[in-house]
Parts: C-alpha cells; structure tokens; sequence
C-alpha cells in the first residue's frame, strides 16, 4: 500500500475520534483541568487577557465634631489591571510505517493503532502540562546537582519528577540567559529518569559547558528569561519583587503576596498545616475555606499519614480486608485538618499548597484539538535525503493560560522534610 | 435535624383557622421567624465517648486518645492580624488580637481527633519561635500557647463522600479509631507502597477510560449492526 494512502486511513480514524479529544484532555483528574476555563474569559484573541483587579478599598472611615467640624474628603476603589497571554503547547505523535506491516496493515488494526496513540498521547500530553503546572512560570523542570557523563543529578524539591523518558529538553544556565543546546547545536532528549530513589536522569547528547547548577527547560522555549506556563509556584509566591502578571510586584506587596510558613526543613507537623489555613482565614474571613483543597506531592501526604492522625491509605484502598459497610465513609477524600488533600506525583515533594480553584482560571486562545493545515491533520516525514521517511506525524496543539485573580486566596508550606526512605 | 421541641409543642392548625390568642402568636410568630441559628453546639454523648475510649485507650495524663466533637464546638487559638470583612467581602476593620473561633471548617458536622503528645510540636522555644506572629507593632503566637499537654488533632470528618450530614453513633466513630490504630502497625514503607499504588491506579483508570472512549468512537465493525447466524 502506497504510503501516503496510508496516511489517509490514519487521517480518517483520527476525524472518527477528534470529537473525543477533548473529553479525554479535560477529565478533571489532574490540577490542570480540576482548575476550570472560567467562563467570562473563556476565549481570547491574541491580545493579552486583562483582569481587572481590585487592589486597595475606597472609602474614609474617622470620628469628626458634630460641633461645625470638617468631615474630609472620600476615596474610591483602587483597581488595577493584571495581564494573561496565551502560551501555545503541542504534542507530536509519530506512527511508524512498521505499525502497518505490525497489524496486517489492514484498516481495522490501522484503525486501533490510530485510537492507541491518540489516547497514549494525550495521557502524556496531560502528563506533560501537569508537571508545567508545578512550575514557576519560566518552564524550569529541574536543576542540576551534579553531572557525571550523561547523567544527571537532579536537585530536591523537583527532583527527576518533571520529566519523562523520551522527552526533548534544553539545558540553561542558572541565571536562564544561556541556552545551552543551542549554542552547542545539540539536541538533548531523555533515555531514563528515576524520580523516587536517586532522582537522577540519564540523557543521549550532553551540550558542552554543561554543569551543575544549570538548569533544564521543556522544549520549545529560546532566549533568555523564557516564559512557560504560570504554575502554582508563580501565582502561589510570597516574593515583593519582579512582576506578576505583568504588575510590579513591589507595588502591591501585601495584596500579591501569597502568606508563606517556611517548615525550615523539617516534618510536617499539625501546627505547619493549622498556621497556613489560619493565614488564609485571617486574611479572607474566618469562615472563608469551603473551597480550598491541600495540593501535594505523594511524600508529604505520607508524611501527613505518619502523624497517625489520619485514616491511611491502607484502609482507604481496601487493605483493611473487612469489607464492612462503614468502609463507605472512606471512599470520600481524606482531608488534611479538614481540607480536601489533592495528591500528585508531579508535586513539589517539599511543600503544601492550600488552593482555592474558584479564583483560578484558564484563559485559552485556542482548544485542544488536532493540528490542521489545509484540512490536514496527518503529514507525511521527510528523510535526509528529501524523500518520504517511513513515518507519519500529528498534533495535539492548544494555547492557553493559567491566571488567579487572588493571590492571597492560598496559602503555602514549603521547605518541609521529605520524609525517610524515599 | 428533629424538629425543635418548642415549635413541635403548639398545636399545628387547619387552614383558615386562627387560634384565640392570635395577638400574642403573631408576635411569638415573627419573633420565631426572625430568630436565625448562628451557632449550634452540641456536646458529645457520654456513650459514645465511652465507646472511643475502649477504642483508642488513655493518653499520659489519663485522657483519652480519641474523642468527638461538634465543629461549633470546637474552638482554638487564632492569632495575628484579621481582616475583617462585611458580607460583601469589603474590608471593615484591621485588628491584631488572639481569638477563638471554630478549628475545622465544617462547623455543623462531628469531627474524630486524636490526641498528639506536645512534643510533635517541638519545645515551647520553638514553637514560639515558629508561630509568633507581628503585626503593628505587635507580636502574636499564632496558634496560642504552647500545647503543654498536648493538643487534639483533627482525624475525620463524619461525612458523607458528597460532603452530606452524617449522624454520629458510637459504632461509626469506634470503627474510624480502631482503624487508624491498625494502619500503625503497618510498616511506613507499606503505607507508601500503597500511596503510589493509589496513584498508579488513577493512571490505569484513565488509560481504561480512554480506550472505552475512543472505542465509542469508532465501534467494532464501524457501527454495522450484527447479523445472527444460525
């Protein structure tokens, strides 16, 4: 069978399935898509997303003399405006013409293969923006430690955890102005990543100059001071400098400030949890926690189930063995000192983050869906020498960003200790 | 909830009908629709308790591991700089000050803790060190005084898995206890294991879910229907 017929089969098992791409892309079973497209800024175009914030209360509250006394002037709501632009994310998948030789080449086993890959990759797909999310805004998946051949050593908290084998990644330096894979001409991609034991990663190509320190990125990015997407450690951050959606964060300190219990390294403790959530009640209202959930990594929930003071996930998985019908209370979700906790093995393994998703947001510019050219949405790859390679490449394309309109609706640990054995 | 026993004594009327000492009820009436429940305590039954303390036995100082409490009930230290606000969400007041309030979130629910020695909170050097809070000027422990005999930890909430009321017998919160303290035994590398397993298995699931919707998309022999052969 002529190879671009081939691509054809493809390209109508991919438009059988395309209206599911979506509904496999948003199960809210991840962070990403738990926080929901907010529907007054559901589409924009490709000017920035503005949010208006209301920064400081108006009004002049006093005592005056009734006996012919000045009562003063008033004042009005202070606003000020936060800015959203789009970053646009894709995900390549490749089916090899070994696929067709593999299943007969006949049309129903074409037709499976198609419907595999498309779910695999949007599994990694979701994966991929998952481990965004942790991030600081700048597309950091990790930091060197140490570099020994082609291995390397990752820092605590992130560890080996924002990637997967398989993965194009760049190299930067610390201070993110030099790419270190371009000024090599190297393409670095990931051969394996443990991030439980020894955290470490083990890539093909190593760019020269490459040392402890440096830091890796997802591909795609170029220049200095990259831009990614807005994770919880940019929208979740007790800094009073650089900016925050495009506002100086040094005007607003206290409004954009996020409140912050440095753990100091050590275990989590009941107090850390109760100091956090009171600094959310404090500053929103005693009452004001309905809706926050405890985000984090799998470490710390286990730290939170070595207090003993929660009902462990081996009676929560059915270890408990009884079958009894009190086990129904279980199945609801375990709560940390009565918030909801959210666990994730992509989280930072050294911090909480007490989230309230009804001031989060996605403003997306355009939804996931294949990518399309001409009606087209398989072409074919080209080998070396010009000619058909024996391969056929699509797209998971998306644009969006993730916004809060309320930094100081959350709350952060971090610092904590990882607890023993991993 | 049962009804109050103070409506639940006037006899109810048919429609139409308007008791004698219509007056006095008009007011009792409007007094009764204006009352609004602010805060509703309840204090734990001594059989359950009782229950609890078979369950989960005594702590060093006699008391016992677990108890239950009502969520209005349950107050603790809350200090530093509040915001206050009106139902609008608009800024009122900026105090600094030490307040009890409610400990959990869901007031109107029972809650299971258990006791945690004070040493879980460090020295009390420390937890000063800590949780001291300034603002304005002045400084706050914002958790309190240090536990010195220990403090009562939050482990369950009697709720349903939609969030809904549950009502508190002595059977649901023995068996919450006796479950945590059998979870102890097992080794903490054991309770990990399980922690990623539950994570593998939200994976599986996707993965199922996936192939099934993808399956609906395109069925088996494109959607023909079946033909039966005899």
């Amino acid at each position: 069978m002529p190879a671009q017929q081939n691509a054809n089969v493809i390209a109508l098992q991919l438009e059988k399935v395309r209206d599911k791409v979506p509904l496999l892309y948003e199960r809210d079973d991840i962070l990403l898509t738990m926080i929901q497209q907010r529907g007054d800024v559901e589409k924009i175009s490709s000017r920035n997303l503005r949010l208006p914030l209301q920064v400081n209360p108006g009004g002049k509250a006093g005592s005056y003399n009734a006996d012919g006394g000045d009562l003063g002037r008033g004042s009005g709501t202070q606003y000020d405006v936060a800015q959203v632009s789009p970053i646009f994310f894709r995900f390549a998948i490749e089916i090899t013409k070994l696929v067709e030789y593999a299943t007969t080449g006949r049309e129903r086993a074409i037709e499976n293969a198609a419907k595999r890959e498309v779910a695999n990759g949007m599994k990694q797909f979701r994966a991929f923006l998952d481990k965004l999310i942790q991030t600081a805004g700048n597309g950091v998946l990790g930091t060197i430690s140490a570099v020994s051949g082609t291995t390397f050593t990752m820092t605590v908290p992130c560890g080996a955890a924002l990637v997967y084998p398989g993965q194009t990644i760049q190299i930067y330096d610390t201070t993110l102005t030099t790419n270190r894979n371009i000024a090599a001409s190297v393409t670095t991609n990931v051969v394996t990543a443990d991030p439980i034991t020894t955290q470490q990663i083990s890539v093909d190509n190593v760019p020269t100059g490459t040392v402890a320190t440096d830091v890796i990125v997802h591909d795609g990015l170029s220049g200095a001071q990259p831009v990614s997407l807005y994770g919880i450690k940019y929208h979740q951050n007790n800094s009073t400098t650089g900016t925050w959606l495009n506002l100086n964060r040094a005007t607003y300190p206290v409004q954009l400030q996020t409140p912050r219990v440095n753990a100091g390294n050590a275990a989590l403790t009941p107090a850390n949890v109760r100091l956090a959530i009171n600094k959310v009640r404090k500053a929103l209202g005693i009452n004001h926690l309905s809706k926050l959930i405890a985000y984090m990594a799998v470490e710390q929930e286990h730290a939170w189930e070595n207090l003993g003071i929660t009902v462990s996930s081996i009676i929560k998985e059915g270890g408990g063995g009884n079958g009894n019908d009190l086990d129904l209370l279980f199945t609801g979700r375990k709560t940390m000192s009565g918030i909801p906790i959210k666990s994730s093995v992509n989280a930072d393994q050294t911090r909480v983050d007490f989230l309230d998703l009804a001031h989060w947001g996605r403003a997306v510019l355009k939804d996931i869906d294949f990518y399309e050219v001409n009606g087209n949405t398989v072409f074919p790859i080209y080998g070396a020498s010009g000619g058909l390679a024996a391969s056929y490449i699509f797209y998971f394309d998306t644009a969006f960003q993730l916004w809060s309109d309320s930094p100081r609706s959350g709350a952060y640990i971090d610092t904590l200790a990882r607890p023993s054995g991993y | 909830m049962a009804e109050p026993k103070g409506l639940a004594a006037i006899p109810r009327l048919r429609p139409g009908e308007r008791r004698q000492d219509s007056a006095r009820n008009d007011n009792l009436q409007n007094l009764v629709g204006k009352i609004q429940v602010v805060r509703e305590t309840h204090d734990t039954p001594e059989g359950v308790a009782r229950r609890l303390e078979a369950a989960g036995g005594r702590n060093r100082f006699g008391e016992p591991n677990y108890r239950v409490v009502w969520g209005w009930n349950r107050l603790a230290w809350i200090g530093g700089k509040f915001e206050d606000r009106d139902a609008h969400g608009d800024l009122v007041r900026e105090v600094v000050e030490l307040r009890l309030e409610p400990k959990y979130p869901q007031v109107n629910r029972w809650h299971v803790e258990r006791w945690v020695p004070p040493e879980t909170y460090g020295s009390p050097r420390e937890w000063y060190a800590n949780t001291v809070e300034t603002a304005n000027g002045a400084s706050v422990p914002a958790l309190g005084p240090y536990p010195e005999r220990g403090e009562y930890e939050h482990c369950f909430t009697l709720q349903g898995p939609k969030g809904d009321f549950v009502q508190l017998t002595p059977t649901i919160v023995e068996h919450v206890a006796r479950a945590i303290e059998w979870a102890k035994r097992f080794p903490k590398a054991k309770q990990r294991g399980m922690l990623y397993e539950k994570e593998s298995r939200e994976e599986r699931n996707y993965e199922e879910w996936a192939y099934t919707l993808m399956d609906d998309a395109a069925p088996a022999l494109h959607g023909q229907p079946f033909v039966t052969v005899k």
